[in-house]
């Protein structure tokens, strides 16, 4: 028994695709901030005969480093690769260990929930477009009357709050998405994970 | 209900939830959540706090080395390095009798050197070494115990991933950590080849010898492992060399975030050009890397949230401040905190072990006053000191049945090897480790005097 398993295994390949393709944006903006700091220590090293770092590096690692991480969400809750304790649940049979696992999978929604809500609202004080009526119809609250930004480089903050709240997003619907898939491997007594 | 009660019930809650699976950030932040809320007494006051809590602790300069040397760490599996080490090793040791099983031990600790994370080095060198002893006619139980325990030379030997994670709890400097750490890591190396020359001595037919190899080849191969030397000699010495001398202290070349990439890059550009670390290549490392990071920035936040509830309630303040006031020894107050790693860690991972401890462990730490077999030692020397008996206590828990991940990563590459071989093989290595506890509670100075001579 199980709820529309094909269906589930083709939403479940979107979302695959989605988080995989996800985490390589996150793994190259990494590998990227890598390159970009090693250009910067060598500038700073040879200061000497001309060349500078690169200003702004130190908030160029904070904000690259933060979104790969975001972005890397997703993949990690697909696979399920937060670590737990299975020790006392190998225990039981099979079954019960595929509903404790779908106890998880709905706690873990419930916090991509919480953090997508809470970085929209985020975003939304550091955001400063919008009429009124369209603001608080998302539930932006009021406007900013200065927009925050980095320190060096004045990057207005709301982008990589932008960005971070899809990502969470993402994030909220790959977890929802393997609450449907844990219900389907309880109904049918075992896990599946390939 | 006063603060203490609270964060014991919570504490107890939690654990309960462990138990069950949750997942342990999750756990973490849940409890931490509710937890707050009825502290402060209002559902906002935590949610007002998710609104930056997020971004700012995966956007924070000191855990971004984290990411880092995880990809470090992949870029290191996928680059031909385990290999050159183990070739190098084997020619040198491999003529003793268990040379093969040493020279594993010598390659995980050089592989460690580049690598910050246990499994991975577990996984990669197990890959390299494991065909080989068995080839040999080494003993199953000795051939997988030397690699589960070789393994957490990943983590004991700097870089270590762990160590940053300790650092930022404790608010101590990540490069004395990583000095600090560099002695009992090659002291846990020579400890774990010690450890396979008395296995062998009892047990002759467990490791036998193999020819002598010519010095000639035996220093070609050993030429081969100067990416490993340059890398690490990069990274440390970046880190951690004074390259200013006319200014006071230590003006290092870069931070350890910085570093971290310096040696990412540089392990990537080996990589490539040795021809192991193809796109296809760099696109594995990548998803590899981004499932360790999220786990590890989920339970970093999750434990965020869970510390800050502890905070409100001032209870591993109290419980600090009751416990020097009762004059226990600082030694047994000590004993009782490893020891409950050592239990900890047969069920639960190093790094949620660290997360949900050293919030409540660290005070009690800093209260006492510490002073071994004449070594009095200040509050900054004690907190690296208790940092490096932390990690080696809770590596332990890598390679104890009935969850020693290690264990697990090493039997499922011989599967026709029964996991109880490998458990009893494990056994004089985790006694190794704990002499090792011992000598570095007696002594603190064998951890203490390199971060001294440097800074």
């Amino acid at each position: 028994m199980s709820v529309a398993p094909e269906m589930e295994r083709a939403v479940g390949g979107v979302i695959e695709k989605c988080a995989r393709w996800l985490a390589y944006g996150g793994g190259i903006v990494l590998a990227g901030v890598a390159v970009m700091v090693v250009l910067s220590v060598i500038g700073r090293a040879l200061d000497g005969v001309g060349l500078s770092p690169i200003r702004g590096d130190y908030e160029l690692v904070q904000t690259g480093v933060a979104l790969a991480v975001f972005a890397f969400l997703p993949w990690c809750q697909y696979n399920r690769g937060h670590v737990s304790v299975d020790i006392l649940i190998t225990q039981f049979p099979s079954r019960g260990q595929a509903f404790f696992g779908l106890i998880g999978d709905a706690l873990i929604t419930l916090a991509a929930f919480v953090i997508a809500w809470r970085i929209w609202i985020g975003f939304g004080e550091k955001f400063p477009f919008g009429s009124d009526g369209l603001r608080a119809a998302l539930d932006m609250g009021s406007r900013p009357f200065f927009p925050e930004t980095t320190y060096e480089l004045a990057i207005p903050m709301w982008i990589p709050y932008g960005l971070a709240f899809l990502f969470s997003a993402l994030f909220f619907l790959t977890a929802l998405y393997t609450i449907w898939r844990a219900l389907n491997w309880t109904l049918q007594g075992r896990e599946n994970l390939v | 209900m006063t603060g203490l009660e609270l964060a014991i019930a919570a504490f107890a809650l939690m654990l309960v939830a462990i138990f069950f699976r949750v997942p342990i950030g999750v756990a973490m932040g849940v409890t931490g959540f509710i937890g707050t809320w009825i502290v402060l007494g209002r559902s906002n006051a935590p949610l007002s706090l998710m609104k930056s809590l997020t971004y700012e602790t995966f956007s924070s300069y000191s855990l971004s080395i984290v990411p880092l040397f995880l990809l470090m760490g992949q870029f290191a599996t996928k680059s031909g390095m385990s290999a050159a080490l183990f070739k190098a090793a084997s020619d040198w040791l491999g003529h003793r009798r268990g040379g093969v099983a040493m020279a594993a031990v010598g390659a995980c600790a050089g592989f460690g050197a580049v690598c910050g994370s246990s499994l991975a080095t577990a996984s990669t060198m197990g890959q390299v070494a494991l065909p080989e002893m068995r080839k040999r006619g080494y003993a199953d139980s000795l051939s997988t115990g030397v690699l589960a325990a070789g393994g957490t030379l990943g983590i004991l030997i700097p870089p270590s991933i762990i160590l940053v994670i300790y650092a930022i709890l404790a608010e101590q400097n990540i490069v004395k950590m990583f000095i600090a750490a560099l002695v009992p890591g090659i002291l846990a190396a020579l400890g774990y080849m010690l450890t396979v020359a008395v296995y062998c001595w009892f047990k002759p037919e467990a490791g036998p010898a193999l020819e002598r190899v010519p010095m000639g080849a035996r220093i070609r191969d050993l030429g081969r492992i100067w990416p490993v030397v340059v890398i690490f000699g990069l990274v440390m010495g970046g880190i951690a060399a004074d390259w200013n001398w006319a200014q006071d202290g230590v003006q290092a070349l870069f931070t350890p975030t910085e570093g971290a990439a310096v040696g990412a890059v540089a392990t990537g550009i080996y990589g490539v050009f040795s021809g192991g670390l193809t796109w296809r290549g760099f696109l594995d490392s990548v998803l590899s890397a981004a499932s360790s990071t999220a786990m590890i920035f989920f339970i970093v936040l999750g434990a965020h949230m869970f510390n800050s509830f502890l905070a409100f309630t001032q209870a591993p303040q109290d419980l600090a401040d009751w416990i020097s006031g009762q004059g226990f020894a600082p030694l047994l107050v000590l004993a009782i905190m490893l020891v409950t790693y050592l239990i900890f860690g047969c069920v639960m991972d190093s790094l949620s072990m660290i997360l949900l401890t050293i919030p409540i462990f660290f005070p009690i730490v800093q209260a006492l006053d510490w002073t071994i077999l004449g070594y009095a030692m200040d509050q900054e020397q004690a907190a690296i000191w208790f940092g490096i008996l932390a990690l080696i206590v809770v590596e332990v828990g890598l390679i104890t049945p009935p969850v020693g991940i290690n264990l697990f990563i090493i039997n499922s590459m011989a599967r026709d090897i029964p996991i109880a071989r490998t458990y009893a093989g494990v056994a004089p290595f985790v006694a190794s480790d704990l002499l090792r506890v011992v000598l570095l509670v007696a002594f603190p100075g064998i951890t203490l005097w390199l971060v001294g001579v440097l800074f």
